[in-house]
């Protein structure tokens, strides 16, 4: 696996199984956490088999971005046009969560393969929410306009108390995405990675691939963001998205792409991490097998002459 | 406490057959696996082999594609079987980690793919068999704080999380034996207050995969028209639908021959070569699979000790205070004590030892001393399949939890050495 898909596993699983059993009234009440901070509790009572309840708790926003209810700017319209009929918004949310929706499953398409597709849909209810202002401002970036009403600067929640930020223009949008490490390793394999990513990025065959910058410093076009926000280990990293990136089918990938990026470096962090740790214990093995090889040459001498010595002392003669 | 303390902690329970994942707090698992991952062998040996070459962009890509280029679970064996790329690899082996490449991966997966969660946010809790040497701890340990950076682990002994998956559906009740039947290793443990008691831990050379490969070998004498490369899956599948335990062979054989259209069941499926459709019929094997645990010496001539002599043999080499209590729960977990009845012809085969044994002394003393009847009790609940899951998933979501995991700041002050032993916590008894 080298990209994180967007639908979430747990909750396509959950769902199909749903579905598949839809007569059969069955209690569920699960709860799941992932990347990020984003929580899921999905909920079937025994009654009402076809309804899912879908509650979602988003990352804590730093004080810079903008909230309303509760949601990202954007967020409601964005899950009424994904998902139609099928979705009703329960107000209030389930408590400690930020939203629950409340889907009816009676009311899915009968053809398997349309059915399938709007599953795949809820399971990515994370793209659809988190996604939605980010995906405004690039729909308005498709057509070449900027939206009205939002300011030079638009800060978006990604992590809890950490947000990115975009400087949308008409002919392109500005994506800084500050990154940050925990640990003093996966910030120094974070910073090489991502330097290695901008280096890969000018190789022939990715010229359509947005232009990508890493800089330790902020870039120019974070003039005015709090300072909370720009204190970093891991440097910035800028992509500029043009129209041609936001093309049809490829919004909703540039969407995830950008919004789950720190989740896809760490993810590659650690996979180096494990690679490194696999040819570490090859080493190992490796030195243990040369000390082994030279091990045994001694015993065997060694017992050789112990077994002459303890023949020579129980005969009590001499050898020769 | 810290922010991952706020979120439910993870727990993974690898067995050899599946690994059992989720969230503490939750009835179930998120997701049931078979633990095993498909390596794409090409690329790394080709990386490994031509370290010398000139081109060292497509040595690098390579090499960068053969670390990810892998699959687990269902994934995996799906590719396994659709192109001969990839190789499949069991990283356990008889309830230990064999393959620590494989482990790994195998996690990094389970982490980022299925739970999809940060290592970083969560507390984890791991499994282990009883006999597992405390070095595979330390390495467990190694990795998990190394290559994921969690910030808490505790490896709990998987009978003892099998004991708290009851305590919840009665009473807390810490001690009693469990019999552990996964589908590599057959455990019988004696646990006393949430201690292991190590000296009488009984384990026999018969699991899961011997019943597998016993209907393989039953079906294949029979001559059903199986195609040979998924025999053994078909086995498994028959073992999983349609076995269940008899209380006495002659007559099951009687009821089945008396009447062939209520017992024997027919198997449909298409070939996986040609694709033509086959049928085959399941007969005998249905209660002769399970039966290998009562009768040993049908499926293997060097062993003849049947379970329930083995439990009983496990209880009386206990110490002798706790003796009475262990007879009384007896708890099954694992996936292969599934068997229909398997926990009421338990209970009747080692009673009739017991009851055996009181008469005999009973007739030694003379009558003079009556000794009070020992009481037998094997339970089964519905969730014996990933009971130790659900045990350690109740565990891990009290709060004592918390403070028995080892953290990232141990880890990094002592080292490897402090995974080795993982006290027992309130919260267990």
């Amino acid at each position: 696996m080298i990209l994180l898909q967007s639908p979430s596993r747990f909750l396509l699983q959950t769902l199909s199984n749903r579905v598949q059993n839809l007569e059969k009234g069955v209690e569920l009440d699960c709860n799941s956490v992932e990347f990020d901070d984003v929580r899921y509790h999905i909920q079937v009572s025994m009654r009402y088999p076809q309804f899912v309840l879908l509650s979602m708790s988003l990352p804590t926003p730093p004080p810079e971005t903008v909230f309303i209810g509760g949601l990202p700017y954007g967020a409601i319209d964005a899950i009424k046009a994904a998902y139609g009929v099928l979705v009703q918004i329960l107000d209030p949310p389930r408590d400690g969560f930020n939203l629950t929706m409340k889907f009816n499953l009676s009311k899915l398409p009968p053809d398997e393969e349309q059915r399938q597709a709007i599953l795949v849909k809820i399971a990515s209810v994370r793209e659809v929410v988190l996604g939605a202002p980010i995906r405004l401002i690039l729909k308005h970036l498709a057509s070449r306009t900027v939206a009205p009403n939002v300011d030079r600067l638009v800060a978006l929640v990604h992590r809890p108390m950490e947000s990115f930020f975009l400087v949308p223009q008409a002919e392109k949008v500005t994506v800084v995405l500050p990154m940050r490490f925990k640990d003093s390793i996966d910030t120094v394999l974070a910073t090489s990675f991502l330097q290695e990513f901008v280096a890969a990025r000018r190789t022939t065959g990715l010229n359509n691939a947005p232009p990508c910058s890493w800089s330790p410093s902020p870039p120019l076009e974070l003039k005015g963001a709090p300072a909370q926000a720009l204190s970093v280990n891991a440097g910035f990293v800028t992509f500029v998205i043009f129209p041609r990136h936001v093309e049809g089918k490829k919004l909703d990938r540039t969407v995830w792409s950008l919004s789950t990026f720190r989740a896809y470096v760490s993810y590659h962090v650690k996979c180096s991490e494990g690679f490194m740790h696999t040819r570490m214990r090859r080493r190992v093995e490796s030195l243990i097998l040369a000390l082994d090889r030279a091990k045994p040459d001694v015993e065997k001498s060694r017992k050789a002459a112990n077994s002459r010595s303890f023949k020579r002392l129980s005969l009590k003669g001499n050898p020769g | 406490m810290d922010a991952a303390a706020s979120r439910p902690a993870v727990v993974i329970d690898n067995g050899t057959g599946y690994t059992k994942m989720g969230f503490a707090g939750n009835v179930e698992p998120c997701f049931i696996l078979p633990t095993v991952v498909a390596v794409n062998e090409s690329f790394a040996n080709q990386s490994r082999n031509s370290v010398k070459g000139s081109n060292w962009q497509a040595q690098h890509s390579a090499g960068v594609m053969a670390d990810l280029d892998f699959f687990i679970g269902d994934e995996a064996i799906a590719r396994s079987r659709s192109s001969t790329t990839y190789n499949l690899s069991y990283p356990i082996r008889h309830g230990q980690v064999e393959d620590w490449d494989a482990m790994e991966r195998f996690w990094q997966q389970c982490i980022f793919n299925y739970l999809r969660c940060d290592p970083e946010d969560h507390y984890f809790l791991f499994t282990e068999s009883p006999l597992t040497a405390p070095e595979s701890r330390e390495y467990t340990g190694e990795i998990m704080f190394e290559t994921f950076n969690v910030p808490g682990l505790y490896i709990a002994v998987q009978p003892v999380l099998a004991l708290a998956a009851g305590y919840t559906t009665s009473k807390c009740e810490m001690t009693g034996v469990v019999v552990d039947v996964g589908d590599g290793a057959t455990h019988v443990v004696p646990v006393a207050d949430g201690y292991v008691i190590g000296s009488s831990i009984k384990s026999i050379p018969i699991a899961g995969k011997d019943v597998t490969l016993f209907i393989q070998q039953l079906m294949r004498e029979r001559g059903e028209h199986v195609p040979p490369e998924d025999s053994f899956e078909i086995a498994r599948k028959v073992k999983e639908m349609y076995c269940y335990t008899c209380s006495d062979i002659v007559k099951e054989y009687n009821k089945h021959d008396r009447e062939p259209s209520k017992y024997i069941k027919q198997w449909r499926g298409t070939k996986p070569k040609t694709g033509a459709p086959y049928s085959c019929d399941i007969g005998y094997e249905r209660f002769l699979g399970p039966e290998i645990f009562f009768n040993p010496e049908i499926y293997n001539s060097d062993f003849s000790t049947p379970l329930p002599a083995i439990i009983d043999k496990c209880i009386q080499s206990s110490p002798i205070d706790t003796r009475r209590a262990l007879y009384k729960n007896i708890v099954l977990s694992g996936g292969s004590t599934m068997f229909k009845d398997f926990n009421r012809r338990l209970q009747r085969d080692l009673k009739k030892i017991v009851d055996a044994r009181v008469i005999a002394s009973d007739a030694r003393l003379g009558g003079e001393l009556k000794s009070q009847p020992v009481e037998v009790n094997v339970v089964s609940h519905p969730i014996q399949r990933f009971a130790v899951w659900f045990g350690g998933s109740v565990l891990a979501s009290t709060p004592e939890f918390y403070a028995a995991c080892h953290t990232k700041a141990e880890y990094e002050e002592y080292g490897a050495s402090i995974c080795r032993t993982n006290p027992v916590f309130k919260g267990m008894c």
